[in-house]
Formats: structure tokens, C-alpha cells, sequence
């Protein structure tokens, strides 16, 4: 296309399309230069720059991440995310340790290609642009994150547990067995977090998104991303999650509750956050609380693999209230 | 019968405390082989993307390693073992292979009798996180000894 028929395109998809002269970019090196009504070019794909998405988390707005544009395809309209390449190291806190991160582009492309088709992962493709950069172009998913949409139900947890928690357990099943699919692939995920499940709105179905987090090896492959289901599984158990301080903030009730938590009851990772929910909520199952204690502190066994997370989740499936 | 005796080692001094201890109570039987096994993990292509470069830097390992271990044979022949008793083994994985799974094969495949590991002491946090070798040799080894030295 010459710049004429890019803007033509752009005419057609957008409603204030660009003045001036265009700027097309088809090598990513400099991503910070790129910027909002600029169009890049890969392999003869166009797609119109909108802006930066931005690192939110956990309902905070945060940096822009100035590596991952937001765009229109110019070719349906669609609207993408184009991830171009950005090589990081940083330390990565887990509850109270630090590990050593590295930002990935090639594992993240090697996932999209792995997980092609399956819904149940952020879809996309790979293109090399023209300095052989791996750009990696998702289809943005229209929806909500799963820590707000859990955040957000305005229900009590008793209510939570008996009307709404059956669904989402089914759903987070789902999720997890995706996960215990991908490390059957041989690959991480490598930042499981409860913002990094996205749920659509038109289908309902949860999706794994963010895949470009890795590790140097360690003899407990699968840790990090063991550590991460945990939270998502307390998490999700728990209608949020639950610490001391809470308790602090709830008088004399809150005051009670708390001595008769002991350390047993309380995370491996996070020393304030409990994990014996029974204790606050009498109705969760014996079976479900049990899989929650493995993240405990005083856990005599950790699970090392997603199929025994699996293995032990399916069998609550049976003392769920229906 | 001679008796195999795998040390498996990680260069740590905790490691070389095995060594030591390895070589004091064996020293006395001299029909005993003892084989010192380092694992070196390859980087990953996702952290380390040049092939080249991956293979240079196991090649520095390698040779940092082979030097290291040879201190460590001769920590047992100065305490009494047979210098012919005594042999090095460096196994390089490109996986991200268990450790552990790699001795254990070891153990099967070379007839060993007992297998020792030496125990860095790491936290619970971490062993959730990353996993212990020693920890998961004394779970899953069968029909060997295991003496972890801690």
C-alpha cells in the first residue's frame, strides 16, 4: 500500500484519523520514537499506532509500557496488541523472596505458536520486522480481568461461596488444566498472577495472557508457576484475600478470630495473609481447605507438579455446594 | 565385590563437606570406586538465544568445573583413597532437566550402591520455589543408600 491507500484504510477505521504526513515504521529497534497515530508496517500488514498500554495493576494505574502498542489492524479494523522487543532483567518478588526475571520476546512467540487455536491462551501471531526484531501481534481480547471481575462482586462471602464460587471453580479448573497443558508443552508461563486471566465478555471463557516472563533453571521447574496458582487458588477460594490486618480493622470480632489463627494458618510466602480459610469461613470444604494448607507454613508437602494441583482440585469437585 | 560409591556434587562447599566425609569413612576400603558427578545445566536459548555463546559459556563452566573437581579427587586420595578408586564425571544438559532424575540414572545405569549429596539448607519457601536436590534424591532413590551430609 502507498501512504494514500494507508490513510484511506485509516479513514475507514477510525474517526479521527491522522493529520500530516504518516510515519511508517517497519523497524521496531527504537519503540520508544514510535508513537500514537503512527503506522507500522510488517510483511506488508499495516496497523495504525493508538497509544501504549499500560502496566495496571490491581485497579492503580501504571507506567506505560512504551514495548507494547495498542493498534488497528488496518486491514479488518481489529484491534491488536503489538508486543515489539524489549529485553529486561529485574528481581521479581514472590511474597517475601526475589528472584532473578528476564523478559523473554522469543519464549512468548514460541507460546503463541505452541497454543495457536486454543482459546483458552491469547491468540496472535509472529512477525519479523524489517531489523529481525520478533514482534508478536495479539488480538486484544475485549473483557474484564479476573481479579477485578472476583474484586467487584458485590456479595458476601457466604453468598459468594453457595451461589457464585461453583462457576468460577469450574472455570479456574479450566484455567489451571491450560497451564498443566502448557507445562506438558514444556514451557512456563512465568508470571501467573490474577490480572494475567482475562475473561471475554461475549464468550465468558478465561484466557492466559503475558507469556514473555523467564527463569534460569532451577531443579523445581514448575515453582514459580506452582506459587502463582496457589494465590490465584486462595484467591479465588477466599472472594480475596485475607490477612491479619483485615482482621485488625474488625473490632472485637476480628480480634477474636485472630487468636485462634496460629502460624500454620497462615501463607508460606506472605506472613500476614491466611490460607486456613475454614477458620474464617466454616463452610468451605474439608477438601478444598486441604488443598489450600499446601501453601500453608507449615506444609509438610508441596506440590510440584499442576497435575497433583489437579488431581486434588478434582476431587473437591464433588463437596462443592450445587 | 567392589562397591560405587556417586557423589554427587555442586561445587558448593557443602558439596566438598561431603567429599571430606566421603573420604574419611570410606578410606579404610580400598575396594570402594568412587565416582565425583557434577551436572551443568546449558543456559536457556530464551536467556542465552546464541548457540555459539550458549557453548562457550559451558565450556568455561566445563573447565571451571573439571579444575574444581579435580581438587576434589584429591581431597579424597589425601585422605587415603586409591587415586585409581577415584574418577570424574561432568554431564552437560540442554534440557531443563531434573538434577535429580539425571543422578538417579546415573545410580541405575552404573551399578552404584549408595549415592551421596551434600544439603545446602535452603529455606521451605525456597525449596517450594526451586526445588531440592537432596531432598528429592532421599525421596525417590530405590535400592541404593543415600547419605546426605548436612
Amino acid at each position: 500500500m502507498n501512504e494514500a491507500e494507508v490513510r484511506e484504510r485509516i479513514g475507514s477505521f477510525t474517526r479521527f484519523p491522522p493529520r500530516g504526513k504518516l510515519n511508517i515504521v517497519s523497524d521496531t529497534t527504537e519503540f520508544m520514537s514510535i508513537k500514537a497515530d503512527d503506522v507500522l508496517e510488517f510483511n506488508g500488514g499495516y496497523y495504525l499506532v493508538r497509544g501504549e498500554e499500560v502496566e495496571g495493576r490491581f485497579g492503580l494505574d501504571g507506567e506505560p509500557k512504551y514495548w507494547v502498542k495498542r493498534a488497528i489492524d488496518l486491514s479488518d479494523g481489529t484491534s491488536k496488541i503489538i508486543k515489539l522487543v524489549f529485553h529486561e532483567s529485574f528481581l521479581m518478588q514472590l511474597g517475601s523472596l526475589q528472584i532473578q526475571c528476564f523478559r523473554s520476546p522469543i519464549k512468548e512467540a514460541r507460546i503463541l505458536d505452541k497454543t495457536h487455536d486454543d482459546m483458552r491462551f491469547m491468540q496472535g501471531f509472529n512477525v519479523k520486522d524489517t531489523a529481525g526484531n520478533a514482534v508478536r501481534i495479539i488480538d486484544r481480547i475485549q473483557g474484564s480481568r479476573y481479579y477485578d471481575y472476583i474484586h467487584n462482586l458485590d456479595i458476601d462471602h457466604e453468598t459468594y461461596y453457595y451461589q457464585v464460587f461453583p462457576k468460577v471453580f469450574d472455570s479456574i479448573l479450566g484455567a489451571f488444566q491450560a497451564i498443566n497443558d502448557l507445562h506438558h508443552m514444556g514451557e512456563l508461563h512465568g508470571d501467573i498472577r490474577n490480572d494475567h486471566i482475562l475473561i471475554a465478555r461475549s464468550t465468558s471463557k478465561y484466557t492466559w495472557i503475558d507469556f514473555d516472563y523467564t527463569y534460569d533453571w532451577s531443579e523445581n521447574f514448575f515453582g514459580v508457576d506452582l506459587y502463582g496458582l496457589g494465590n490465584i487458588l486462595l484467591f479465588t477460594v477466599g472472594k480475596g484475600f485475607h490477612t491479619i490486618p483485615d482482621l485488625n480493622a474488625c473490632g472485637p470480632e476480628g480480634i477474636k478470630m485472630k487468636q485462634c489463627l496460629t502460624q500454620a494458618d497462615l501463607s508460606l510466602f506472605f506472613k500476614h495473609r491466611i490460607v486456613n480459610l475454614q477458620k474464617l469461613f466454616p463452610y468451605i470444604s474439608d477438601s478444598l481447605n486441604l488443598a489450600l494448607m499446601h501453601f500453608g507454613q507449615e506444609a509438610d508437602v508441596f506440590y510440584e507438579h499442576t497435575d497433583e494441583l489437579l488431581s486434588d482440585l478434582r476431587a473437591c469437585e464433588a463437596d462443592l455446594p450445587r | 565385590m567392589e562397591n560405587r560409591v556417586l557423589i554427587a556434587i555442586d561445587l558448593s562447599e557443602n558439596s566438598l563437606k561431603a567429599v571430606d566425609y566421603v573420604g574419611r569413612v570410606l578410606s579404610c576400603h580400598q575396594d570402594t570406586r568412587i565416582t565425583l558427578l557434577n551436572v551443568i545445566k546449558e543456559p536457556s536459548s530464551d536467556l542465552v538465544p546464541d548457540a555459539g555463546e550458549r557453548h562457550r559459556q559451558v565450556e568455561e563452566l566445563r573447565a571451571e568445573t573439571l579444575k574444581r573437581m579435580e581438587e576434589a579427587a584429591g581431597r579424597l586420595i589425601a585422605l587415603g583413597m586409591p587415586e585409581q578408586s577415584v574418577r570424574l564425571k561432568v554431564q552437560v544438559c540442554s534440557m531443563p532437566v531434573s538434577v535429580t532424575d539425571l543422578i538417579l540414572k546415573e545410580v541405575r545405569e552404573g551399578g552404584y550402591s549408595t549415592v551421596v549429596v551434600g544439603r545446602r539448607g535452603v529455606s521451605k519457601r525456597e525449596e517450594f520455589l526451586f526445588g531440592s536436590v537432596s531432598s528429592k534424591v532421599v525421596r525417590e532413590a530405590h535400592q541404593c543408600t543415600v547419605w546426605v551430609v548436612v
